[in-house]
């Protein structure tokens, strides 16, 4: 495989953070109000810019060149992928909290394996390394902390980093599914490609992506922004009131990659929903390798015929994909403190298996 | 009226935004619906502005939905930052989101149908 190309694989960090002071200003719309000049700074630091941006009554969601940030009022996701830094955001955005009158509750990093490691900039090369320039950056009063690599069968893994300032009991979190998607069916990643001399705006191309993959169909009711990159590649966040989802995509041949992320709502009708949805996302794609990674606070959902929570997840994830002739490969789960349970499974295409011949 | 082309209108109250939408009646007019709160409309207000110095033979409008709550609603104001484009009173065109090429594109497209019709 070729040693340079581009980085599908995202890293994602999410900042909860806490009112400082009760009964300040501003305190309704916290970091909503964090100035242009304050994303922007995060940004160059991770290099990478806003290329479209909306918001609703409850949250801002911005397409990056390399991804999405995702504002709430007391949290941040930014996501980014690529080699960028996105390690590098973390002091930026932690001193321009501050000065909205914020603290720093948690923080939770994830990543998968990349394709092209050796391509990652300092820390990210390493997992021990960023671990270490996350337990610099994050303030002392974050003292939970727990970073864990979890198996696949194969040479995959999945990364994940979380520091807390409780070990739990706070309020539930909103559950978090990250799909990543790698070897996806050709025709459909080829949709991913501008028409050479099509001169739409980059949001019209990507309206057209969204529509023709079947994107827009994986959550009707939510506002979607798209953006189309050149020649290829393509980026989408989904607003459905509190509620948002992303899409990314790499489409070209030989590292072709693809990733759906989404959260619930904290409450186990929309995990259910959430859940559900990854089967639209990932039939979009058809990928050959597929990924999914559940975090969540408290019981979720729990499903008849499973013993705990984790159970139930894994058995949610499969009944979701095992109809586009994935089939599970391998289940691990993880307590974080502070951040919940992190559950981390992997799929492959049931042609690909021997014990299954796709009809 | 010459004062008032290249730049922003903000509007504070209803009367003002009537009062404008139908001094405005003939030309294209471009509200846009924004809010303090709202990241994404900080991110485009400067580019509003340009093209407000650019197409000096439009109407730039700007209405926060805090302000005129009966405005937004009457033009079902959903996601910030919205663009409505307006002629005649009627809505011909609406761009949801900070999207820069897209706002200019449709000012440019509904400019040139009024010369060519006029």
């Amino acid at each position: 495989m070729a040693s340079s190309g581009f980085e599908g694989f995202e890293k994602r960090l999410e900042l909860v953070f806490t009112h400082a002071v009760v009964g300040g200003g501003g305190l309704q719309h916290g970091l909503r109000l964090l100035p242009v000049e304050a994303l922007r700074e995060a940004l160059d630091a991770v290099q990478c810019a806003v290329v479209s941006a909306a918001g609703n009554a409850v949250f801002d969601a911005y397409v990056l060149s390399e991804s999405s940030l995702f504002l709430y009022p007391s949290r941040v996701i930014l996501k980014t992928c690529g080699t960028t830094r996105l390690l590098r955001a973390v002091p930026v955005l932690l001193r321009a909290a501050g000065e909205l009158g914020l603290c720093l509750r948690s923080c939770r990093y994830s990543r998968g394996s990349y394709l092209f490691p050796e391509a990652q900039p300092f820390p990210h090369a390493d997992f021990a390394d960023e671990v270490r320039y996350l337990d610099g950056a994050v303030p002392g009063e974050l003292r939970f902390r727990r970073s864990a690599v979890m198996p696949s069968r194969g040479s995959h893994r999945w990364h994940v980093y979380s520091a807390s300032t409780s070990d739990g009991g706070d309020a539930p979190q909103p559950t978090v599914i990250e799909v990543c998607m790698t070897e996806l069916d050709r025709t459909l990643a080829a949709q991913f490609y501008q028409r050479p001399g099509d001169a739409r705006t980059s949001h019209a191309i990507g309206d057209e992506m969204t529509a023709a993959s079947g994107i827009g169909g994986v959550n009707p009711r939510s506002l979607v922004c798209a953006y189309a990159f050149a020649p290829c590649g393509y980026s989408m966040n989904g607003l459905d009131g509190a509620r948002y989802a992303t899409v990314h995509v790499t489409p070209e041949d030989g590292h072709s990659y693809a990733s759906y992320e989404c959260a619930g709502d904290a409450d186990s009708d929309s995990d259910a929903g959430a859940l559900a949805s990854i089967r639209r996302a990932v039939a979009a794609f058809r990928p050959a390798v597929v990924s999914v990674s559940v975090c969540y606070t408290g019981a979720v959902l729990l499903l008849p015929n499973t013993t705990d929570a984790a159970s139930s997840v894994w058995a949610a994830v499969a009944r979701a994909l095992e109809p586009l002739g994935l089939a599970c490969q391998s289940e691990a789960a993880d307590d974080l403190p502070g951040a919940g349970t992190v559950t981390y499974q992997t799929f492959t295409a049931a042609a690909c298996s021997d014990r299954h011949e796709n009809p | 009226m010459a004062a008032e082309e290249g730049v922003v209108i903000a509007c504070h109250t209803n009367e003002e935004f009537d009062a404008q939408m139908a001094k405005a009646a003939g030309k294209l007019v471009i509200i846009d619906f924004t809010a303090s709160w709202c990241g994404p409309c900080r991110f485009i207000a400067p580019v509003f502005a340009e093209y407000a110095k650019k197409f000096p033979g439009a109407v730039f409008l700007k209405v926060d939905v805090d302000e005129l709550k009966e405005v937004a609603e009457k033009y079902a104001v959903e996601a910030m930052p919205t663009f409505l484009y307006i002629k005649d009173g009627k809505e011909v065109d609406k761009v949801v989101g900070a999207r820069k090429e897209e706002l200019q594109s449709n000012i440019v497209k509904h400019i040139e149908t009024g010369s060519a019709s006029a």
